[in-house]
């Protein structure tokens, strides 16, 4: 197991830095996600982990050895590409190999490894066949085992799921996080999908511009997000605006067109500043007219299956979303109050 | 962190082919406008000093200028017949639907792989005062005297524009297979009809195929050699067959190097000409 | 109908196409002394005059060596080129397409003539087949460049990045990886040179070495003064020739498209 520590990275292609003086550390064993839109860095970072872009300043070391002047060959890293990179004129035996090779294992070792590391991926008799034979679920699990069959410092996993049908990526999830946890590697995962970075790891890197947003655990990050633009990105969020108008306790009383209402707060900002409650659509409850909470209307009603969402106009205005549990069905235009669970409401500074 | 330096090794790739462009072809087209204002020799090719007597000869002799335009006006009308016969076949290969497609396309490249003296030869045989066509149509009667098929620029026309059909229809066929298949529907559920279709939508698109096939039988069929020694004969002469005549048989280095430029420098202007009155002010977006 | 109209008019064209490679082939088969089509008789007869005709026999392997040596030569320029133009050439990749190309849009005679100053500026002179060998490298250059480039635009540069995180260093990459993936663009640039090798006739024409006649010029020389069959045998086991390498090509890669 590794410890890759990442200081003051920065990167740039032109005159844009694409990476910008980005410090992180994974420690043993340990599932890191780097999430964030396309453009973020998250990718060119992970290339740079890997060895495949040089960074223009800044350190990358494997348990405190700087491996800036190794060659991506050498690094001992086990990667699984976007669309899987299977070499297509070698088998899937040939495939899991040929990383052992280039490491001179002895034949009968690597035969022994390969048919271990193909069980482990549920591919157990499939080493005859030719990667175009194989579906994409079973092109992505090769693509895992010949990574890991050459036992690496470091897996790294660039969008590995991005190409699978959304049910298959459902599975894959726990199957990668499971075999993770198996085989207790160091693992930097980067995805856009926020479910799936949410769902498989255990520290969440959120990236915008180059620079890290936000890290911490999955529920940390989705549970209290520290600005709008990472709580817009992971999940949906409502926001009001509204103005501090004084303290109570560790909580902010914020005035908002609706009314008053307590958040919990880090530091209360001055009374009269600026600010916003956010609140995810499912910390918000609906109520039939006249029950205590805010009045609204509903504007319009968006069926998904287990879940409903509703679009509710308040009176001061502002709109937001509610999900909720399908019940009983609301019909547009009928008149509702909503009402915020009290202690899933965060501040956001102006 | 140490940076390294991007390794200069992938210049090694390109190293030899660079040699052997400058040194073999880019040097040797430049020596060629050298020889053209070398003295004429006397027993050599060339003489020791530097003159314009070739193109001094060139211009002062109606001769010659007679059969620049004859040979320009050999490579329009090769163009015309590639380009009205081609596009038909260009279509039906980059639009058709038939299971034999395979065949066809083997079909027009076939004769680019059979060797062009073996082609002209062919053509010899078919066009010749007692070749397969006089003889067939004097048997049945049709004819008294065989028709002067060879030996002429109807000959060397039509055995032109057979050598050079797959340069006009490949880069058509590649214009028509890169139109969008969604365009002639989006036409279609605008009301046009297959012949508007054609002329409004897919003629315009495949513009570019039709430039590139144009320009090149053009340039192809003025500076063809084989085609019209074998079928031309003796009687008919193009500029390429004078100067090869000038460089080999009568061993006129500086005259024969004045007529190539001279050819060039028209053929590139017809090109250029070509190109302006038919630009395009839309891409294709690639 | 007018679906109808078109293959008709289409199928006139092929025929236009194959009519005088198929007279030549009829004709070879001719057992009268002239050139007559449709043969009066069939014989092989003309076919046994070539064989036991020693020029047109030193022609014919005077040809397949020319085309054996530049095809080997050739390839490896080309695909060196080709895989620095895809790969490494970056904002001149265009500049160096057009470079290789020139070649084939520049005419073949003015070429000849070209490098035939040029050979006897420098001295090479016409005296070796060296001069010859050099023009067929530099006509068919563009071909196997074409054929490798075009395997290259498909060679997915991850399959690289995947083996160097598997440990492979770059001869490994280049002779495991990148080869083998585009191998049938380099055979199909091979064989491509060696056809037009054989068949090319100015180039040869003018730059031959004293007796070194290939194949086409033999002909072309034979063409000018005789009109018997003979001819058309030659031209028979020659266009033979090339639809055996055709086949080869289409043999040998769609063998190993399949596999894929």
């Amino acid at each position: 197991m590794t410890q890759v520590s990442i200081s003051h990275l920065t990167k740039s292609f032109g005159a844009a830095p694409v990476v910008d003086d980005l410090s992180l550390t994974i420690d043993h064993g340990e599932f890191v996600s780097l999430l964030g839109p396309s453009g973020c860095g998250k990718t060119t970072t992970l290339r740079m982990i890997a060895g495949f872009e040089i960074a223009n300043s800044g350190t990358i070391a494997f348990d405190g050895v700087d491996v800036s002047p190794v060659p991506a060959e050498k690094r001992d890293i086990g990667m699984v590409f976007q669309n899987y990179a299977l070499f297509p004129h070698m088998t899937v035996g040939q495939n899991l190999a040929f990383g052992l090779e280039m490491r001179k294992v002895a034949p009968a070792e690597i035969a022994q490894r390969t048919a271990r590391v193909l069980d482990m991926v549920q591919l157990g008799g499939f080493a005859e066949r030719y990667p175009a034979q194989l579906s994409g679920g079973q092109q992505q699990r090769v693509a895992l085992a010949r990574a890991l069959v050459i036992e690496p410092r470091i897996l790294l996993l660039d969008e590995p799921l991005a190409n699978l049908d959304a049910k298959l990526r459902e599975e894959m999830r726990g199957f990668i996080r499971d075999l993770q946890k198996r085989v207790g590697i160091t693992t930097v995962y980067v995805t856009h999908d926020q479910a799936e970075a949410l769902s498989m790891s255990d520290r969440v890197v959120v990236m915008f511009g180059g620079r890290i947003a936000q890290q911490g655990a999955p529920d940390a990050i989705y549970d209290r997000p520290a600005s709008r633009q990472v709580a817009g990105f992971v999940g949906q969020v409502n926001i009001l605006e509204g103005m501090v108008s004084g303290s109570d306790g560790g909580r902010a009383v914020v005035r908002l067109p609706q009314g008053e209402i307590t958040v919990p707060a880090a530091s209360v900002p001055a009374a009269g500043s600026k600010a916003a409650i956010a609140m995810r659509p499912e910390a918000v409850a609906l109520g039939a007219a006249g029950e205590p909470g805010w009045a609204g209307t509903v504007v319009s009603r968006q069926y998904g299956g287990n879940l409903v969402d509703y679009k509710v106009e308040l009176a001061g205005g502002s709109t937001v979303h509610v999900q909720c549990l399908s019940a009983t069905p609301v019909a547009p235009g009928t008149a509702v109050t909503v009402r915020p669970d009290q202690s899933r409401l965060w501040l956001l500074g102006a | 962190m140490v940076a390294r330096r991007p390794s200069l090794a992938p210049l090694l790739l390109a190293l030899p082919a660079a040699i052997v462009l400058i040194v073999f072809l880019a040097i040797p087209y430049a020596n060629i406008v050298m020889m053209s204002v070398r003295s004429p020799g006397n027993g050599t090719p060339y003489g020791p000093g530097f003159s314009l007597a070739a193109y001094i000869k060139f211009f002062s002799d109606g001769f010659y200028l007679l059969q620049v335009a004859n040979t320009l006006w050999i490579g329009a009308l090769v163009t015309l017949c590639a380009l009205v016969i081609g596009f038909p076949v260009a279509w039906q290969l980059g639009r058709g639907k038939t299971k034999l497609r395979g065949i066809y396309y083997a079909i027009v490249l076939a004769p680019l792989l059979v060797g062009i003296v073996i082609r002209s030869y062919g053509w010899t045989v078919l066009l010749g005062n007692n070749g397969v066509i006089n003889r067939s149509l004097r048997e049945w009667g049709l004819i008294e005297s065989p028709l002067p098929l060879m030996y002429n620029g109807l000959g060397i026309v039509i055995a032109l524009t057979h050598v050079l059909l797959p340069f006009m229809v490949l880069p058509i066929m590649g214009a028509i297979q890169g139109i969008d298949p969604s365009l002639e529907n989006a036409a279609r559920s605008l009301g046009a009809g297959r012949w508007t279709v054609l002329r409004r939508i897919l003629l315009p698109l495949s513009m570019p195929g039709i430039q590139t096939g144009c320009i090149l039988v053009f340039v192809l069929a003025i500076s063809a050699y084989v085609t019209p020694a074998l079928i031309g004969g003796l009687r008919v002469k193009t500029m390429a067959v004078t100067i090869v005549d000038a460089l080999i048989d009568t061993f006129q280095w500086p005259f024969g190097s004045a007529l190539a430029l001279i050819l060039s420098v028209i053929g590139a202007l017809c090109v250029v000409a070509f190109a302006r009155a038919t630009r395009m002010r839309w891409k294709v977006a690639s | 109908m007018s679906g109808r109209i078109l293959t008709g008019y289409c199928l006139l064209v092929y025929a236009f196409l194959l009519a005088p490679i198929f007279v030549v082939v009829a004709a070879s088969f001719n057992a009268g002394n002239f050139l007559t089509f449709p043969p009066q008789g069939l014989s092989l007869r003309w076919y046994v005059v070539f064989f036991e005709n020693e020029v047109f026999m030193r022609a014919i392997r005077t040809s397949l060596w020319v085309a054996a040596v530049t095809m080997v030569i050739s390839t490896a320029i080309g695909t060196a080129v080709a895989i620095f133009q895809v790969r490494y050439a970056g904002r001149a990749k265009e500049a160096v397409r057009v470079a290789m190309l020139a070649p084939l849009l520049l005419p073949e005679v003015l070429t000849a003539i070209a490098l035939l100053f040029f050979f006897y500026a420098i001295g090479l002179g016409t005296r070796t087949m060296a001069g010859m060998i050099i023009g067929h490298v530099v006509i068919t250059l563009p071909f196997v460049f074409m054929n490798v480039s075009a395997a290259m635009e498909s060679f997915d540069p991850a399959y690289e990045l995947a083996a160097r995180s598997l440990g492979a260093d770059r001869w490994t990459r280049f002779t495991r990886i990148m080869l083998p993936l585009i191998k049938p663009g380099v055979i199909g640039g091979a064989l491509f040179a060696f056809i037009i090798s054989f068949d090319t006739f100015t180039i040869s024409f003018l730059l031959k070495g004293i007796g070194t006649s290939t194949l086409p010029i033999q002909l072309f020389d034979y063409l000018r003064t005789n009109f018997t069959p003979e001819a058309a045998a030659v031209s028979s086991v020659s266009i033979a020739m090339t639809v055996l390498a055709v086949l080869f090509i289409e043999k040998g890669l769609g063998l190993k498209v399949h596999r894929f």
